[in-house]
């Protein structure tokens, strides 16, 4: 027995370098991310330069033409918009979510996995299911008018539906469980004894909440800025049904180039520009979190 | 053991005797919610042969996959103006009028149109027109036209469809302009026009128009008129009307394609579709225009009343193909909306 574990010692598993063991049981994980996400997005980016024939397939050529399109104002201000709709619904996350997700951090186990379990509930139903749920609440014959006006707190319905606060009601309620998760995940793993120092050193509850408790949950935040903000520019489906397709996102016009319009090359073109993005918001939000934990 | 009901009919199908497929199959491709279960099922049932049906949602989605090379399909469903893409890129067959004798049924003003000259690969599966809608519950204003909706007095109480060749066609025609003449300059000629119209629209929708409608968030609505049947067999106050300047109509066409394998079953069912009674349940289930002229005989006098379905006069218009202009409408359109 203690022959064996002595012989065990020496090849720690984590000393070793990778053994086929080890690929293989990557191996899927590998092949996946080759399939659907390396090769798409390397076909993306040779249909970004091509050009659309008359019908609407890809003539293979190589032009900057799609390119310079997107520096179009038209889509520039389309881009700007998106980053305008996504970050205040990212902002409007983080203002909501953030004290649920502490209270859910800071409750007793059993009622702490009861919270969670009703944040997670809505994911049982389709999403498309959910969104025409609000829009049964918000139309002018809705559910919500309805309430308004039999407690006579409005004369006249509102008009709720169709407008951009439809929309980001609508953004807001389908990624506000990706950003309480997240930080969730950061407050519970908070160390208590720290706050308590902070007011044992004569910090008052607004100065160890900004200055102990947001810097701890900090990964937390990060990580639900990036899962709310990231979806929600390329959100086109709640545009369309709950804001009556009047005001284009980026998401929007993308879809557009692939169905309507069959161009393709400049779709592609649209997405190549829209990961590189992502990926520049992922880069700046890991430098941020990198020099906040130094 | 429980089993979810859907597994067990999976498991239904795969046990079930495939004695069938000796008949044939015939791989149809057509519209989502456009074709009757019941039809498919009438037509296996009497011929032995299987369908299977694959659907899309757009004209666009069809061929692209069919440019594609993708599927092999030995029956399609385009409108007019993708049969005439298809027919021009050689990738129909021509029919064969001997193995069609039902052909005789459908109204020949909706044969041979610009979109298949010679009538050779395509048969009318279904027609409609573009019109508006009114709710004249709460419009009491006479409308005729478009420039009679488009008006400030109706801001925020349009819904229209989410398509931009339609927009400009609509605009094309206010202008007296025709629905086909989609140049740039033209577009130039409507762009003021459609920059006002577009502020004025509360929902694009080309999937159910009639929700928002139905719904009571908006009054008047420009829609695909079978749309427009439904809202009318629900409430009659929904009045459709037949834009005055003129109305793009849509004849939507069964084809073979070229590489199709079983032409014979294909046939087949194009001619049991043409028949009055099974066209009949078409009509029922979807309340477009009937080509069939028989099977409109077997309407009752409320379908044939449907004033969405059997619109009196207009000046209707088939789409031609317009290529790469495509793209400059579909630029055009969002530069306006998003413009708001």
């Amino acid at each position: 027995m203690s022959a064996d574990a002595s012989a065990a010692v020496p090849s720690g598993p984590d000393r070793r370098p990778p053994g086929w063991r080890a690929w293989a049981l990557l191996a899927p994980m590998v092949l996946w991310l080759l399939l659907f996400v390396v090769v798409p997005a390397a076909i993306l980016f040779v249909y970004s330069f091509c050009e659309r024939d008359e019908v609407g397939g890809v003539i293979f050529t190589f032009t900057w033409e799609n390119y310079q399109r997107v520096l179009d104002p038209v889509y520039l201000r389309i881009f700007l918009r998106s980053i305008g709709y996504a970050g205040l619904t990212t902002l409007l996350c983080v203002v909501l979510g953030y004290p649920v997700a502490y209270y859910i951090a800071r409750a007793g186990e059993q009622r702490r996995n009861q919270l969670l379990l009703l944040v997670m509930v809505p994911f049982w139903t389709s999403f498309l299911i959910r969104t025409y749920a609000w829009i049964t609440i918000l139309k002018q014959e809705g559910l919500l008018n309805g309430l308004l006006q039999s407690l006579h707190l409005t004369v006249t319905p509102l008009s709720l539906l169709y407008t951009p606060t439809a929309v980001v009601i609508g953004l807001v309620y389908a990624y506000l469980p990706f950003m309480i998760l997240p930080i969730y995940g950061s407050a519970e793993k908070l160390d208590h004894a720290l706050v308590e120092a902070a007011y044992d050193l004569g910090a008052g509850p607004l100065r160890a909440f900004s200055s102990v408790i947001i810097p701890l949950t900090m990964p937390g935040i990060a990580a639900g800025t990036l899962l709310v903000f990231v979806p929600a520019i390329g959100m086109f489906a709640i545009t369309d049904l709950m804001g009556g397709a009047k005001v284009p996102m980026i998401g929007n016009v993308i879809q557009n180039q692939f169905m309507q319009a069959r161009d393709w090359p400049f779709g592609a073109a649209l997405g190549v520009v829209f990961m590189l993005m992502f990926a520049l918001t992922y880069v700046l939000l890991q430098r941020r979190g990198a020099r906040l934990a130094a | 053991m429980k089993l979810p009901i859907s597994s067990l009919l999976a498991l239904s199908v795969l046990l079930a005797p495939s004695a069938l497929t000796a008949a044939g199959v015939v791989n149809l491709f057509g519209w989502s919610e456009y074709v009757p279960q019941a039809v498919l099922d009438g037509f296996t049932a009497e011929t032995g042969i299987k369908v299977n049906f694959e659907t899309f949602a757009s004209n666009e989605e069809l061929l692209s996959k069919l440019v594609a090379g993708g599927g092999a399909y030995d029956l399609v469903q385009p409108s007019d103006y993708a049969a005439e893409v298809m027919i021009r890129r050689q990738m129909l067959a021509p029919l064969d009028p001997a193995k069609l004798p039902n052909l005789k049924n459908i109204d020949p003003a909706l044969m041979r149109l610009p979109h298949d000259p010679a009538g050779a690969y395509t048969v009318p599966y279904m027609t409609g027109t573009v019109g508006i809608v009114v709710n004249t519950g709460k419009v009491h204003e006479p409308i005729r036209g478009y420039r009679d909706i488009f008006q400030p007095k109706f801001q925020n109480r349009l819904v229209v469809l989410n398509d931009s060749r339609e927009l400009v066609t609509w605009a094309l025609y206010a202008q007296g302009l025709a629905a086909n003449d989609v140049t740039p300059a033209n577009l130039a000629k409507v762009r003021p026009l459609l920059a006002e119209w577009v502020k004025l629209v509360k929902v694009f929708d080309s999937d159910s128009p009639k929700t928002a409608l139905l719904n009571g968030d908006v009054d008047i609505g420009v829609v695909w008129s079978g749309e427009a049947a439904i809202l009318w067999t629900q409430d009659r106050k929904f009045q459709y009307v037949l834009p005055a300047e003129g109305a793009h109509q849509f004849v939507d066409v069964l084809a073979i394609p070229a590489k199709a394998k079983n032409r014979d079953e294909a046939h087949a069912f194009i001619n049991y579709i043409l028949r009055p009674e099974v066209s009949r349940l078409i009509s029922a289930a979807f309340p477009y225009t009937n080509p069939n002229l028989a099977a409109r005989k077997l309407l009752t006098p409320e379908e044939l009343a449907n004033p969405a379905s059997y619109p009196k006069g207009g000046r209707l218009e088939t789409f031609r193909d317009i290529g790469k202009t495509a793209t400059v409408i579909d630029k055009l359109v969002t530069d306006l909306k998003s413009a708001l």
